[in-house]
């Protein structure tokens, strides 16, 4: 099938790349030229294990191309995938402009009926705008709302080897086809549970949303428990794993931390809330769940500050991780920001780690904070450590080596990567998050 | 081994006859002599599938018996689980007023190496407060222990001999093993005996409970705002289920849990972290949701039929707070139920095991039916508020000919909106376009 995506953000390319290597014949467009210069010439803007061997051999093998030429892009595909950005709007609702931009142009250069596709998440009613536009043209154009759920870090091995496949349409023969565009990866996926689930566009819109507001509900609410955990001497990862083994509950998902960030789950979670209120039917709990991982955010800040007291100029804290979750240097979002802010505006300095995310984080705080990495002396001289992003290369760190370096042993963890036991036996100042602390014999 | 249980409610008669099943010779021990007379006679005081008979098999055996007397009762015991109630106090915390005073009453009678274990669901701190009190009492140290327990009534005995895990909270690792030993009947395949501190046990109890309520309140403020944007909440919940790190349980829509533990509890913690400066947003969103939401069908029956509600007969199929149970607390049904009544509205209603128990509370204020089908003579509307699986069939073209008017208002999301709509309904239900006929 001859297939258009139209914009090369992270579902953009993703989806281009994937659907090209299961055979389709897909054409990546964005309206940014430089950026399509980039990827004509084999350069990935994000970082995405695999994505770049991904796009090379299919490009190569001409499955692939890329082109700023919107218009070609729309009279060549078929189907036509919207993947472009839904930025926040000021009251938390999706700005739209981007997709209805797109859909007016096919509207008005499509000379042959297309299958309109939404990758991008949309608020719901969207599909109906969307149907709405495109009636004012005399080409039959069908609607499909095709929500992706790919997680970043993750992002090839779950579009192609996905839970479910959602496909939202009023129209047997869109959906007809919708399938069949799927087939190839539903037969391929290794653990045979692919299925495409059917339903209308409006139900498929609500499920993105949906899904992402569940699972920041988990982290919401076990972050909300560990805070009191923290209060009354339990310890939240024994009480994670006692209620994970309930199967009606799960272990995924049950982390507390810092609070979620990422492009997906704040933006999502306030544009549920948003449709909420638009309809007089407000979502208490989501507004709960954004409350609490805004708060959630700070409690680092907290144990730093109570600890140390306000004035933080003549303390250096090491920061390791600073990506808003491990595989993926995106920083939209990431609680890191919030810490790091409030830290310098204790006055405190900063030396920063993070294996991929330093070059989006440096046109963050430029050389406001400084930048290294494991292998130099990254600690040295630091009074503490704090982890900020679980990456799996800071989980088994040679302690012995970590208290010789650090001016003072204790670590601050955002993520409960270390074990409270193996601290105190190593000597350090430990916290973490809804856990006991451990104080280290001063005396020692 | 030599078990002691104190109270025979639901929790404390479903560990005994379980421990008395597994070669234990237990006493359970009651304050109230005419349960446990009742009790001696074979008379089960709930309904639980099961545990009647396997009650009277162990007691003949001779390895279960019940008592009055506390003496009698802990004299001999290895160890005392105590399973009394822990009711829900003005405040919404947890009253241990009972709890308490059975401990009281058996520190004289407790052996020295006895060991107490805590069943009943109780706030974070109460292992080491009963820890201390039987100091007072006894003059020395006890061994104490918390093992919540996680039975689901309606499949008690089943989720008691095959757990998905079992959760002790000790403070030396001897009691654990002993406990360990009791429990490892139950534990044969690859299940996990998690042993932990008193506090992290005590607190799982109650964030399991929190946690499976949370998902329901969640589901259902999805389901409203499904209704208010055409969406169809059915397919939602298959949409994200299929999400592994989410999954397809507890994500029914419907008119608000009820029963003895998710309100109790979810409210228990919210001041339980009131008390420890915590503000409880999530817990206090999904306890008002809940309550929201077992009003929820009362606004769509107001509104179909234009707020003229006096005078008009409603049926009501199911009334315990979930299928497989007689238990009727906090259960939807009786908010929908003083609110028909406050509107002076006839009601009938069909329960196949919670009827008695709703007749202690409303007596003949109520039409109790023998079947789903007798109570929807000459009804203008039926109601439906439990899952019973007899309720997922009926015989659709009966219901319409006995109904004064073929509306159907579903709690349950039971039945498929075409099938209604053939059938000639107005159909009902939560998080789902409203169905008119033909």
């Amino acid at each position: 099938m001859r297939i258009s995506v139209i914009g090369t953000g992270y579902v953009g390319l993703v989806t281009g790349a994937c659907l090209a290597d299961s055979g389709h014949s897909v054409c990546c467009v964005d309206i940014d030229e430089a950026k399509i210069a980039k990827l004509n010439d084999g350069i990935i803007p994000i970082y995405e294990p695999g994505l770049e061997d991904l796009v090379e051999r299919n490009t190569r093998e001409n499955r692939l191309s890329f082109s700023s030429n919107v218009t070609e892009a729309i009279e060549s595909g078929a189907i036509l995938f919207i993947a472009v950005g839904t930025p926040p709007g000021p009251d938390g609702a999706a700005d739209l402009s981007h997709v209805f931009n797109v859909v007016r142009t096919i509207s008005a250069t499509a000379t042959s009926p297309k299958i309109i596709v939404t990758k991008s998440t949309v608020p719901i009613g969207t599909g109906e705008k969307i149907r709405e536009i495109l009636d004012t043209n005399g080409i039959r154009h069908e609607v499909v709302s095709n929500p992706e759920f790919l997680k970043e870090g993750a992002a090839i091995s779950d579009f192609t080897n996905p839970d479910r496949i959602v496909i939202g349409t009023n129209s047997a023969q869109a959906m007809k086809t919708m399938k069949r565009l799927y087939q190839p990866i539903v037969d391929a996926a290794p653990s045979r549970r692919a299925s495409v689930i059917e339903m209308d566009i409006a139900s498929a819109e609500m499920t993105k949303y949906a899904a992402n507001a569940m699972l920041a509900t988990r982290i919401s609410f076990m972050n909300e428990l560990a805070r009191l955990c923290g209060k009354v001497g339990a310890d939240v990862k024994l009480v994670q794993n006692g209620i994970g083994l309930d199967p009606r509950i799960g272990q995924r998902f049950l982390n507390p931390g810092i609070g979620y960030g990422g492009s997906c789950f704040p933006k999502d979670v306030q544009a549920m809330i948003a449709t909420g209120r638009e309809h007089d039917s407000p979502f208490q709990i989501l507004e709960a769940v954004h409350a609490v991982n805004e708060r959630q955010k700070s409690v680092l800040v907290e144990l730093i500050t109570s600890y140390y007291g306000d004035d933080l100029s003549n303390h250096t804290f090491a920061v390791w991780g600073l990506a808003f979750k491990p595989n993926t240097d995106d920083m939209r979002e990431a609680p890191s920001i919030v810490i790091i802010e409030a830290l310098l505006s204790h006055g405190a300095r900063i030396v920063a780690f993070d294996p991929v995310a330093q070059a989006n984080a440096e046109s963050i705080w430029g050389d406001r904070i400084s930048y290294t990495n494991l292998n130099k002396d990254a600690l040295k001289g630091a009074d503490a450590l704090l982890v900020l992003t679980e990456w799996k290369e800071f989980r088994v760190p040679n302690l012995a080596r970590m208290k010789d370096e650090l001016g003072a042993a204790v670590v601050f963890d955002g993520r409960n990567i270390y074990d409270p036991d193996v601290m105190r036996k190593a000597g350090f100042t430990y916290f973490s998050i809804g856990r006991p602390p451990v104080l280290a014999d001063t005396d020692a | 081994m030599q078990i002691a249980v104190i109270g025979t409610g639901y929790v404390g008669l479903v560990t005994g006859t379980c421990f008395a099943e597994s070669g234990n010779k237990v006493i359970c021990y009651d304050v109230d002599e005419s349960k446990i007379q009742a009790l001696e006679n074979g008379n089960i005081p709930i309904y639980e599938p099961g545990l009647s008979e396997l009650v009277l098999r162990n007691a003949s055996a001779g390895r279960l018996r019940f008592s009055t007397d506390m003496a009698e009762s802990v004299k001999d015991a290895e160890i005392v689980f105590i399973a009394v109630g822990t009711p829900q106090a003005d405040d919404g915390s947890a009253d241990l007023s009972y709890l308490f005073a059975a401990v009281e009453n058996m520190a004289s009678h407790l052996t020295e190496d006895a060991i107490v274990v805590t069943k009943s669901t109780v706030p974070v701190g109460t292992n080491a407060k009963i820890f201390a009190k039987l100091r007072d009492w006894t003059g020395r140290d006890c061994n104490v222990a918390s093992n919540p327990e996680f039975l689901k009534e309606g499949a008690a005995i089943n989720d008691f001999m095959f757990p998905d895990r079992v959760v002790v909270g000790v403070r030396q690792s001897e009691v654990g093993d002993v406990l360990r030993r009791l429990y490892s009947t139950f534990l044969r395949t690859d299940k996990p005996f998690l042993v932990m501190s008193p506090e992290s046990a005590e607190m799982t109890k109650y964030v399991a409970n929190a946690m499976l309520a949370t998902k329901i309140s969640f589901i259902n403020e999805m389901a409203n705002v499904c209704g208010c944007v055409g969406a169809d909440i059915n397919d939602v919940r298959k949409g994200i289920g299929h999400d592994q790190r989410i999954g397809f349980a507890f994500l029914f829509p419907g008119v608000g849990y009820g029963g003895s533990c998710f309100p109790k509890d979810v409210r228990a913690m919210m001041r339980m972290a009131e008390h420890q400066n915590v503000d409880p947003q999530i817990l206090r969103a999904v306890d008002e949701v809940n309550l929201r939401q077992k009003t929820i069908l009362l606004s769509s029956i107001e509104k179909h039929f234009n707020g003229q509600l006096a005078g008009k007969r409603v049926a009501i199929w199911g009334l315990a707070f979930k299928p497989r149970t007689d238990d009727v607390r906090e259960a939807p049904s009786l908010n929908l139920i003083d609110a028909l009544k406050e509107r002076d509205v006839h009601i009938s209603v069909h329960d196949p095991v919670a009827m008695e128990n709703v007749q202690q509370l409303y007596g003949d204020d109520l039409e109790y039916a023998l079947s789903p089908q007798d109570a929807l003579d000459h009804a203008d509307a039926l109601v439906i508020m439990t899952e019973w699986g007899e309720f997922r069939h009926p015989d659709l073209s009966e219901m319409a000919q006995r109904m004064a008017s073929p509306v159907v208002f579903d709690g349950r999301n039971l039945y498929e909106a075409a099938q209604m709509k053939k059938a000639g309904f107005v159909y009902y239900s939560i998080g789902r376009p409203k169905v008119m006929p033909d």
